[in-house]
C-alpha cells in the first residue's frame, strides 16, 4: 500500500510528535508498505489565522500521486488530520489543545486573544464536523480519546505505541536513588518533587536529568536546593545521552514522574520497560492508564506531603518496589505495546 | 446560566442607555453571572450592588478576563465619548451588539475624524458599505460640502457597528431592513424594557397632578434635547396659538444650543410661558412628571432609536405628542398623538387645541399608554435577550467562515483573473460551508 502520514509541525521544531511520525513511517515500511510523511507547516498564532490553515488542509488533494492512487492517509495532528481522503484513518496525537482542555489553563494561548472564543468554536466545529469522515479514529492515549468524546462526542480507540528504542531498555539491581527524567519544565513539576523530598522521613535521594528551559530557571532550582539544604540528596545531571538515560532507569530504585495532564508520557513506558515502579500523581491523567496504584507504582495526591509519603514508602520497602517494577514490565507486555500492533490497527 | 460581559454606559453617566441598563441589569443578574465592564471613572454605588463592576482600558483590554465570559453584550449609540471604546472592543471580540441608535454615522465620523484625526478610517468605512458613492460623499462631507443632517439618513453606517457581531438586537422591528442596513448576523427586535411603577405610587402621582390648579396646563419636554427634538417647532407652535396662556412649558434636560433656544423664547415672547430647567435629579424628574399634563417627545429626523423617556412618560400616565417616524410611528395609535414631520407646527397646535377642548380624552390616552407598558416587562426582555444570545453563540463559527470568505475573495482578486478563479472559489466556498456551517454535504 501507498500510505501518507499526514501531520503538521512548527518548522524547525522537533518534539515527541515528530519522532513518533518518523517511527510510524519506519514501522509501516517494515510491514512492507510504501510510507511517507506529508508535513503541513503550522503556526497557531494569531488565532485568526487558524481557520485559514484548516481550509488550506481541506483544499489539498492526497488521493493520487503522479497518476498512482494513494491507498491510505493516516492523520496525526491538527489540522493535518482534517485533510480529506476516501480511505483516511486518524490516529489522534492531540487536538488543538488551547481550544479544549487548555482553554483556561496557563499553558493555553487562545484565551489571551480577543477573537479567541470565536476561533475556539470554529476549531471545535471543524473537529466535530470533519473527524467523523475518517474510516476509523484511534487516539494515542485514553486521555486523548476521553477528551475527544467529552468535547466532540466522537468515540475513538486508544492505540498505544512504544517509546523510541524500546528494545534497548533493560533492568539492573535497584540503586540508591529515585530517577526523575527530563526535560525540566513547570508542567513536569520537578519543583513539587523538590518540595516533597524536604518532607521525607527517609534519606531519599533524587537524580534529575534534563535541561531547564532557561538559565534563570536553572538558577532558581539550584537556589532552592541550597536554601532547603538538600545538596546531598538532590543531584542535577543536566542533559544525558540516551545510553546514560537507559542506565539511569536500569539502576534506580524507582522513577518519579508527576506531570500535569500529560497526554502520553514516554517516561512511564520507559520505566516499565526497565522494570521500575513509577511514582506519579492523581492528576497526571494519562499516566494512570499505566500506573496502577500499589501494583505497578504509587499514585500520590499532587501535594508535597502525599508525594513525600509515596517516596518514603518506596525507599523503605525495596522488595515491594522491585515487585511493582516487575509487574509494570508484565503490564507493558499485556498491553501489546508495539509498532507492529500500531501498523496492523491503522491498516485494517 | 450564561456568563455575560456587559458593556454599556452606567449611572451616573447622563445617557438613556445608563437608565436602560438599570432596567435590565437587576433582572439579568438574578439568573446569569454578569460582569459590568466600564471605562468610566466613576460608577454609581447602586450599580455595584447589582453585579461585579470591572474596569478596562480601551487600548489594552484584559482579554483573558473578558474571555472568561460566555458572551459579551455591547450597547452602542451615537455618543462617541461613551460608545467609541465599546465599539472598539466589539469589533475585536464578536458578541451581541444592541443598537440603541440605528443611524450610527455620527459615532464613526466623530470618533475617526474628530477624536482620532483618522480621516482614512472614516472614508474606508464609508466605502466598505456604500462603495465609491459613499467615499465621495464622505470626502465632500469632510470638506463641508454636505449637510450634517442628511449624512446619517443617507449613510447610516450601522453595518459598521455590526460587522463582526454574532447577533444584533434593536428595539424597533423592521427598521434595519428599512434603512437597508441589515447585517450579516442574526437580528432580533425586542420591545424596550421598562418596569412600570407599582399602582399605589402611580395613584399618588395622579393625585399630585389633579392637585395642580389648571389651567394653565403643564407641558413637559424631557431628555437630551438635540437638534432633532424639534424645539424650534414646539416654540413656534406654542407662540402661534391664541390659547397659549393656558399652557406652561417646562424644558428639562441638556439643550444642544441653549443660547439659541433662549433667543427663540425671547423672540417669540414666550418668557412667561416657557422655563428652562437643565439636567434634573431623579427627585426633580418625578416632581415635574407627576405634575405635568402633556408631554412632547418629538424626533425628526429619527436615528431609529427607541425612547426610554416615552415609556417613562407612560409610567406617569402622561399623554404624549410624538413624531410619526421611526420607532415612534409604531406606538399604539390610541396611546399617543402623532405629529407629521411635514406639518409639525400645525399638528402640534391642533393637538394643543384638542387638549384644551377635552383634557379627559388626553388623560385616557396617557392611561392607555401606561397599560401598554406590560409589553415592556424587563423579565420578558431579559428572557428574549439571553435566548437570542445563546442561539447566536451556536452560530459563532460563522464569524470565522465570513472572515475566511472575505480574505479568500480579496486574495484571489489580487493574483487570479476572474475567469480562472471560479473553480477555486467554488471549492473554497463549499469547504468553508462544510467546515464552519455545521452541515455535512449530502
Amino acid at each position: 500500500m501507498k500510505i501518507l502520514i499526514a501531520t503538521s509541525s512548527a518548522p524547525f521544531i522537533r518534539g515527541d510528535a515528530e519522532v513518533l511520525a518518523g517511527n510510524l513511517v519506519e514501522a509501516l515500511s517494515e510491514a512492507g508498505h510504501e510510507a511517507e510523511l506529508a508535513v503541513i507547516p503550522f503556526k497557531g498564532y494569531p488565532p485568526g489565522r487558524i481557520p485559514a490553515q484548516i481550509l488550506a488542509c481541506r483544499l489539498l488533494d492526497l488521493t493520487e500521486t503522479c497518476g498512482t492512487r494513494i491507498d491510505r492517509v493516516v492523520g496525526l495532528k491538527f489540522p493535518a488530520y482534517l485533510i480529506p481522503h476516501p480511505n483516511k484513518v486518524i490516529w489522534l496525537l492531540h487536538q488543538h489543545r488551547a481550544a479544549y482542555e487548555l482553554w483556561d489553563h496557563p499553558a493555553g494561548d487562545l484565551m489571551h486573544y480577543p477573537d479567541g472564543p470565536v476561533v475556539r468554536e470554529a476549531i471545535r466545529q471543524a473537529d466535530r464536523e470533519l473527524i467523523p469522515e475518517a474510516k476509523a479514529v484511534y487516539a494515542q492515549s485514553q486521555s486523548v480519546s476521553g477528551r475527544l468524546l467529552r468535547y466532540c462526542g466522537i468515540a475513538s480507540e486508544p492505540l498505544y505505541h512504544p517509546p523510541a528504542n524500546a528494545l534497548l531498555f533493560h533492568k539492573s539491581s535497584p540503586g540508591d536513588y529515585l530517577f526523575f527524567p527530563g526535560p525540566i519544565n513547570s508542567a513536569d513539576r520537578q519543583r513539587l518533587a523538590m518540595q516533597a523530598i524536604a518532607q521525607c522521613r527517609e534519606r531519599v535521594r533524587i537524580r534529575f536529568a534534563g535541561e531547564p528551559g532557561s538559565l534563570t530557571e536553572q538558577a532558581e532550582y539550584f537556589n532552592a536546593v541550597r536554601k532547603r539544604k538538600l545538596s546531598d540528596r538532590i543531584e542535577w545531571l543536566g542533559r544525558v545521552s540516551e545510553d546514560q538515560k537507559r542506565d539511569l532507569y536500569a539502576n534506580c530504585l524507582g522513577v518519579i514522574f508527576p506531570p500535569v495532564d500529560e497526554d502520553y508520557g514516554y517516561v512511564t513506558l520507559e520505566a516499565m520497560l526497565s522494570s521500575k515502579p513509577v511514582i506519579t500523581c492523581s492528576d497526571s491523567v494519562s499516566l494512570l492508564e499505566f500506573v496502577l496504584d500499589r501494583q505497578t507504582g504509587l499514585v500520590a495526591h499532587p501535594t508535597p506531603e502525599s508525594l513525600a509519603q509515596a517516596m518514603d514508602m518506596l525507599w523503605a520497602d525495596r522488595r515491594w518496589g522491585a515487585a511493582m517494577g516487575e509487574a509494570g514490565r508484565a503490564r507493558y507486555r499485556d498491553l501489546r505495546i508495539s509498532w507492529a500492533n500500531v501498523a496492523e490497527k491503522l491498516l485494517c | 446560566m450564561l456568563k455575560i460581559n456587559w458593556f454599556s454606559a452606567l449611572p451616573p453617566a447622563r445617557s438613556g442607555i445608563a437608565r436602560y441598563a438599570m432596567q435590565v441589569l437587576p433582572v439579568l443578574a438574578k439568573s446569569h453571572e454578569v460582569v459590568l465592564w466600564t471605562d468610566q471613572d466613576h460608577v454609581a454605588p447602586e450599580v455595584h450592588k447589582i453585579a461585579h463592576v470591572a474596569h478596562y482600558e480601551p487600548g489594552t483590554p484584559p482579554w483573558r478576563e473578558i474571555n472568561n465570559g460566555t458572551i459579551s453584550i455591547y450597547h452602542l449609540g451615537n455618543h462617541p465619548e461613551i460608545h467609541a471604546s465599546i465599539w472598539q472592543i466589539s469589533i475585536q471580540q464578536p458578541g451581541i451588539v444592541v443598537l440603541h441608535d440605528l443611524c450610527l454615522h455620527d459615532l464613526f465620523f466623530t470618533f475617526s475624524v474628530r477624536h482620532r484625526n483618522d480621516r482614512a478610517a472614516y472614508l474606508n468605512a464609508m466605502e466598505r458599505w456604500y462603495g465609491q458613492e459613499g467615499r465621495q460623499s464622505a470626502e465632500a462631507f469632510c470638506a463641508g460640502g454636505v449637510s450634517a443632517e442628511s449624512m446619517p439618513q443617507d449613510f447610516p453606517l450601522t453595518r459598521e457597528a455590526t460587522r463582526n457581531a454574532l447577533g444584533a438586537i434593536t428595539h424597533c422591528g423592521g427598521a434595519l431592513a428599512e434603512l437597508n442596513e441589515t447585517p450579516a448576523c442574526p437580528t432580533a427586535a425586542l420591545d424596550l424594557p421598562y418596569a412600570a411603577t407599582e399602582e399605589p405610587r402611580y395613584r399618588v402621582w395622579l393625585a399630585a397632578r389633579d392637585g395642580v390648579p389648571h389651567p394653565p396646563y403643564r407641558l413637559v419636554v424631557f431628555g437630551y434635547l438635540n437638534r432633532n427634538r424639534r424645539m424650534g417647532a414646539v416654540l413656534e407652535a406654542l407662540a402661534g396659538i391664541g390659547e397659549r396662556e393656558q399652557f406652561r412649558l417646562d424644558i428639562c434636560g441638556q439643550l444642544w444650543d441653549e443660547s439659541h433656544i433662549r433667543a427663540e423664547i425671547e423672540r417669540l415672547g414666550l418668557n412667561s410661558i416657557v422655563s428652562l430647567h437643565g439636567f434634573l435629579s431623579d427627585d426633580q424628574v418625578e416632581q415635574k412628571l407627576s405634575t405635568a399634563h402633556l408631554s412632547i417627545n418629538l424626533r425628526y429626523p429619527s436615528m431609529g432609536e427607541a425612547s426610554l423617556s416615552q415609556l417613562q412618560f407612560w409610567d406617569y400616565g402622561l399623554p404624549t405628542l410624538v413624531t410619526r417616524t421611526g420607532w415612534y410611528a409604531s406606538l399604539p395609535e390610541d396611546a399617543t398623538a402623532f405629529v407629521r414631520p411635514e406639518s409639525e407646527v400645525a399638528d402640534i397646535q391642533a393637538h394643543l387645541r384638542a387638549f384644551l377642548a377635552d383634557p379627559g380624552a388626553f388623560r385616557a390616552m396617557g392611561e392607555r399608554g401606561r397599560r401598554s407598558l406590560k409589553n415592556h416587562d424587563p423579565e420578558r426582555y431579559v428572557d428574549a435577550m439571553t435566548r437570542f444570545a445563546a442561539e447566536a453563540l451556536g452560530l459563532s463559527p460563522r464569524v470565522s467562515a465570513l472572515a475566511l470568505a472575505r480574505k479568500i475573495g480579496s486574495d484571489l482578486t489580487e493574483w487570479l483573473p476572474a475567469a480562472s478563479s471560479s473553480y477555486l472559489l467554488e471549492r473554497a466556498s463549499k469547504e468553508i460551508y462544510t467546515i464552519f456551517a455545521g452541515r455535512r454535504r449530502g
